[in-house]
């Protein structure tokens, strides 16, 4: 039998092409070393030098932790960092603010639950874990069982909350803002109702966390506000817009705040009392981080195309009802990796109230050096860790919140 | 035939009343003139294409009578509105007119019903109800109405342009504009688009397309317009159009396409 030249048909069916699947490359662990770790001189050196280099900072860090930190310190001063000179015997009203707090939250977020997928509990442990490590150290600092036993009843409030959440009606959700809202004001009043702690008498964690909170709630509009200014088509708001952003941030934040600590009592009117202290460094906060926060939702203005504002105005929209529901929802959303970042730096920020003598956690853990007792006895690195872990853990959380609103919010993108 | 009596009697309207009457209009880009003595009426229900090469104005044109640009000279009235800088004059007539574009332009933060339950509830303030249900009638008129409760970016461009569609409609608008409105469209997906723009022909909306989808000005048009550097160069019916065309550069243009 005689084939042409080229043979087309085959005997057996061709075979098919072997699925295209990387090959699993799972090594036994000692293999696995081998390769990655000493496959050559250079490396195997390097592999011991850096494995004895972490391995030495490791041990290190441990020993000062556990073994030669004298954390005593912080023991004593714990109610220091915490509230600074909030008066010894109104510390009940911080705690009916934490449990009005605990209560709301878990009100709050067994209706907001509702509406998501279920999440396993385990998923929520991993999320507080910050959060519950830091509680953690600070209730292992405490030489009382006191504040153990209260944040015990903290945790039975929220779940309290939450079980009443859990019963309340659907149509309650509306409420939420309406709860969020009566808490802080409910809050507030437990603080300095009824003779009690005004502002510029509270320091440590109190202080920073309050400074930082309502620098971010307020800078945040007040940015937003400007960001659009600088593109409105009146040109007397856009100069004063870009005026503002640009004088603001070509100063820097600690001059601002000794503008408003000691200079601003010339410029108001004779005979009118010069607002706390505290309330002048709040207020040189926010001015800064607005001007900031403007240029960042700025750019995410500029991020929306143009056929999205122009699909908005054919179908009718007013310009304001554009900007509100079209513009600025894409346009923060864009831009929360910037922003977290802006309100992360806002709360180290407040670190430098400490220069015009607020005692937030860093001024605190400088006044502690001070004390008689530990004068000259070099616990300088006690008391900086233990300001740097009480930033860290609130940092670290936003940062991972900020993660997870991205995430979800990527939802329906383009 | 003389040129100047082809235009003036094609640019009136084939029916009686006109829905957009544009007289002597002018529109400038710093030095660039994007059109120069528009003269165009449309009847009511009265289908016209605009085809013409790249920047020859024809998406200036519509895009003028919503006022997303804004015209320098002449008049443009729209269902007896004249266009004029009072921003409730250009409210009155963006209600109107639907209007369709060839980016979708959906908005990507909203499922599909909340696309098109918008404009009906921002800008006519109906309720959530009211709104929702005609959105249903709308997203079966286009023939996705399980669909409504994605958001754009997992539909594909001819879900999306139909979304877009469903959406301009809902406003129920007297026009309908549509700007190139399958020309961001893989080839599979014109047809659906088209279809649906076909029934919405045949249902007696007023409308003005912007396209190059020829098959589609030939069957469903009842008028053609042709620009060319910003001016309307030849009108006419699709069969005069297509069999017979008067102008040098229509034909230039035609031979090009066809």
């Amino acid at each position: 039998m005689t084939a042409g030249p080229i043979q087309t048909r085959t005997e057996e069916p061709l075979p098919l092409p072997e699925a295209e699947t990387p090959p699993e490359r799972r090594l036994p662990p000692g293999m696995w070393v081998r390769e990655n770790l000493f496959n050559s001189p250079l490396n195997t050196v390097l592999t011991i030098v850096f494995g004895l280099l972490i391995a030495w900072v490791v041990f290190r860090a441990t020993r000062f932790v556990f073994v030669t930190g004298r954390w005593q310190v912080i023991e004593q001063n714990l109610t220091n960092f915490m509230v600074g000179r909030f008066p010894r015997d109104e510390l009940y009203r911080p705690w009916i603010a934490i449990y009005l707090a605990a209560g709301a939250a878990g009100v709050g977020t067994a209706l907001y639950a509702r509406t998501r997928p279920p999440v396993p509990w385990t998923v929520t442990l991993r999320r507080a874990s910050p959060a519950l490590l830091g509680l953690v150290v600070i209730l292992s600092l405490s030489r009382t069982w006191l504040p153990a036993a209260l944040t015990v009843g903290g945790f039975a409030v929220g779940a309290a909350g939450r079980l009443l959440g859990n019963r309340l009606p659907e149509r309650a959700r509306r409420l939420l803002p309406l709860v969020g809202l009566a808490t802080v004001l409910l809050a507030y009043v437990a603080f300095t109702g009824f003779g009690g702690v005004g502002w510029d008498n509270w320091g440590g964690l109190l202080l920073t966390l309050f400074v930082a909170v309502a620098g971010i709630v307020l800078s945040f509009p007040f940015g937003v506000l400007l960001a659009l200014g600088r593109r409105s088509s009146f040109p007397a708001v856009r100069v004063i817009c870009v005026g503002y952003i640009e004088l603001i941030r070509g100063v820097p934040l600690i001059t601002l705040i000794f503008i408003g600590a000691l200079v601003l009592g010339f410029f108001l009117p004779p005979g009118m009392t010069r607002p706390g202290l505290t309330m002048r460094a709040l207020v040189a906060i926010i001015l800064f981080a607005a001007a900031y926060i403007a240029e960042i939702v700025r750019g995410g203005l500029q991020s929306v195309p143009k056929g999205q504002t122009e699909a908005a105005k054919a179908i009718g929209l007013s310009p304001v009802k554009t900007t509100m529901r079209i513009v600025l929802p894409q346009a923060l959303r864009n831009v929360i990796p910037a922003l977290v970042g802006q309100f992360i730096s806002l709360f180290k920020d407040t670190s430098l109230l400490g220069a015009i003598s607020l005692l937030e956690i860093l001024g605190v853990s400088q006044a502690v050096l001070a004390q008689q007792e530990f004068l000259g006895q070099r616990v300088q690195a006690e008391a900086l860790v233990f300001a740097s872990f009480l930033y860290w853990v609130a940092c670290y959380s936003m940062s991972r919140a900020s993660q997870r609103l991205e995430q979800r919010l990527g939802v329906g993108e383009r | 035939m003389s040129e100047t009596s082809v235009r003036a009697d094609a640019t009136q309207a084939k029916g009686g009343e006109a829905m957009i009457f544009c007289e002597g209009v002018d529109k400038f880009f710093g030095e660039f003139q994007a059109l120069a003595d528009i003269n165009l009426q449309v009847g009511n229900t009265e289908v016209v294409v605009v085809i013409g090469p790249s920047g020859s104005g024809k998406s200036t044109l519509i895009r003028c009578i919503n006022r997303l640009e804004k015209h320098d000279r002449g008049r443009i009235i729209v269902d007896g509105v004249e266009m004029s800088d009072d921003v409730r004059n250009i409210q009155e007539i963006r209600k109107e007119t639907g209007m369709v574009f060839q980016q979708f332009n959906l908005f990507p933060h909203m499922t599909v019903l909340e696309n098109i339950t918008l404009g009906p509830r921002q800008v006519r303030r109906w309720n959530k109800r009211k709104a929702e249900d005609l959105a249903t009638e709308m997203l079966e008129r286009v023939k996705i109405p399980e669909q409504a409760g994605k958001y754009p970016g997992q539909l594909s461009g001819g879900q999306q342009q139909r979304v877009a569609i469903a959406r301009a409609l809902a406003m129920q608008p007297k026009v309908m504009l549509f700007d190139e409105p399958t020309s961001a469209l893989d080839p599979e997906m014109i047809k659906e688009v088209l279809d649906v723009m076909e029934e919405l022909a045949g249902s007696g909306m007023t409308m003005i397309v912007v396209t190059h989808e020829m098959g589609f000005a030939r069957a469903v048009a009842d008028r053609v317009v042709f620009m060319a550097e910003g001016q309307i160069v030849e009108v006419g019916t699709p069969e005069h159009f297509f069999t017979d065309p008067q102008e040098e550069r229509t034909k230039l243009f035609l031979s090009q396409i066809l």
